[in-house]
């Protein structure tokens, strides 16, 4: 555990010293909402259906954004090597790139929600709060479990902006599928047990990929 | 450390028919090397020799595809932890993260390696290194000499009994090659094992207790320091790598 937050706390030291990630992240996930609120009119009620969707088309694109970052910075100067010979783990040195990635996408979530539910008028209340903060979370931990294993992947080849994007998205949609499903039936004030499955299936999803990517994760983060 | 599987002799370092291969190309064509407590080895070698595979494999930055590698009886395969701990590794890169001080840097690592007083040690390195003063810097204000220094610090942070050098002089002009020289002596004075790769016959010749010359995955030759005759070195090195002296 303290390996871990020493990895964490020297990412987010060097985050908050460029300010790359986060920047960007946020600057992208709120230019596509206010973009879209603008196609589809401003004052205008749409439909949970929708909005749904376009919250995370906005936090998704904006996360993939992060992702790449968690490794580039140890591929300067072949830090990654400075990792690896320490007595640590591999599987130490995922978890705890995963929870950077998760930090990051909560941080843009705390900005970006709150500028969704007021540009759409989303209904989001303190009813359901607790429920679309599970539906955000089950999210976030699949999101990073994969996207911390594809971006060890991708950060091995030249064009990883490129090859992070490719490799992510195909593997991510059955998480994000369930995830707008599950957040449409909550804006619309659906039961819970009209959209449980969609929970079901997003939590089996962050079973299965956070297990695979940690066990993955050696073998991928290390030269053959 | 729990004993691991037995090697047949009590040296410090031993290699046995260490071989490793990249998709059908061996690298390393069946390694036997044999070192003591404190011995400095320098190994020479044209690109492509696997000199740097082979510093890989016993820092456990690669997996051997057979073979064995131990330090003190201990296998690496099975002890790899406490060999991490025993090993560091200073190359032409610096292993720094360029936007944190190198105080911060060095700091990581201890914490990293869960050292004690990590700040003295910390202290205590940078001051060993001559960058005390500079230790509120960023790395990426450093000179390449600068840095080099630092990554000396980083390396003893786990004070460590084996140090690999890979290419240390290489980007270095004169004078920051002459001072990482001098550092290495000094590291090798407090009787560390060293195993140094350069293409630098000059400055591998002046450190080095035993010489070694690796081609095609081979030990093609492998002395004691003092039955090297010094004025014939270019051509030997030169007979078995197959160039020609100018």
């Amino acid at each position: 555990m303290k390996n871990i937050i020493t990895i964490v706390k020297k990412d987010l030291k060097l985050e908050f010293r460029k300010r790359e990630s986060l920047t960007s992240m946020l600057f992208f996930g709120i230019l596509v909402l206010v973009i879209l609120n603008i196609a589809i009119g401003i004052g205008q009620n749409i439909a949970p259906s929708i909005s749904g969707g376009i919250l995370w088309v906005a936090v998704i694109f904006a996360a993939v954004l992060g992702l790449d970052r968690v490794f580039s910075n140890e591929k300067e100067n072949r830090c990654i090597d400075g990792l690896l010979l320490s007595p640590i783990e591999p599987e130490t040195i995922f978890i705890a790139k995963m929870a950077v990635n998760l930090i990051f996408m909560i941080i843009v979530e705390l900005i970006i929600i709150p500028i969704f539910i007021v540009l759409y008028n989303s209904s989001i209340t303190l009813e359901n709060l607790p429920m679309f903060i599970a539906i955000v979370l089950l999210l976030n931990i699949g999101f990073s479990a994969v996207g911390t294993l594809l971006s060890a992947i991708s950060s091995g080849t030249r064009r990883n902006d490129i090859m992070l994007p490719i490799l992510l998205f195909p593997i991510l949609i059955p998480l994000i599928a369930a995830t707008v499903k599950a957040t449409s039936e909550l804006l619309s004030g659906s039961p819970v047990e009209k959209y449980s499955q969609w929970l079901y299936l997003t939590l089996a999803f962050d079973l299965i990929f956070f297990g695979s990517s940690y066990l993955l994760f050696e073998h991928v983060i290390k030269e053959g | 450390m729990s004993k691991g599987r037995e090697m047949s002799s009590s040296s410090f370092l031993k290699i046995e028919d260490l071989k490793k291969s990249y998709d059908g190309v061996n690298a390393l064509n069946g390694i036997d090397l044999s070192l003591d407590e404190g011995d400095f080895l320098t190994i020479f070698g044209p690109n492509g020799a696997g000199k740097t595979t082979l510093l890989k494999i016993i820092a456990t930055l690669l997996k051997p595809t057979s073979g064995v590698v131990a330090i003190s009886d201990y296998d690496l395969e099975e002890h790899s932890e406490e060999f991490r701990n025993s090993v560091s590794v200073i190359s032409h890169q610096s292993l720094l993260y360029n936007e944190l001080t190198a105080q911060e840097n060095l700091r990581f690592y201890a914490d990293l390696y869960d050292i004690e007083e990590p700040a003295g040690k910390v202290t205590k390195l940078l001051k060993l290194v001559d960058l005390y003063e500079r230790r509120n810097s960023k790395v990426a204000e450093f000179s390449r000499g600068m840095q080099q220094r630092l990554s000396i610090a980083r390396a003893l942070i786990n004070e460590p009994s084996l140090i690999l050098l890979d290419e240390p002089y290489s980007g270095l002009d004169q004078h920051s090659s002459l001072l990482l020289k001098n550092q290495l002596i000094k590291l090798h004075d407090d009787k560390r094992t060293i195993i140094l790769v350069t293409h630098n016959l000059t400055f591998g010749m002046e450190s080095a207790t035993k010489v070694g010359i690796l081609v095609k995955g081979k030990v093609a030759y492998f002395k004691q320091r003092a039955e090297i005759d010094d004025d014939n070195f270019d051509e030997t090195y030169f007979k078995y790598v197959g160039g020609k002296t100018l």
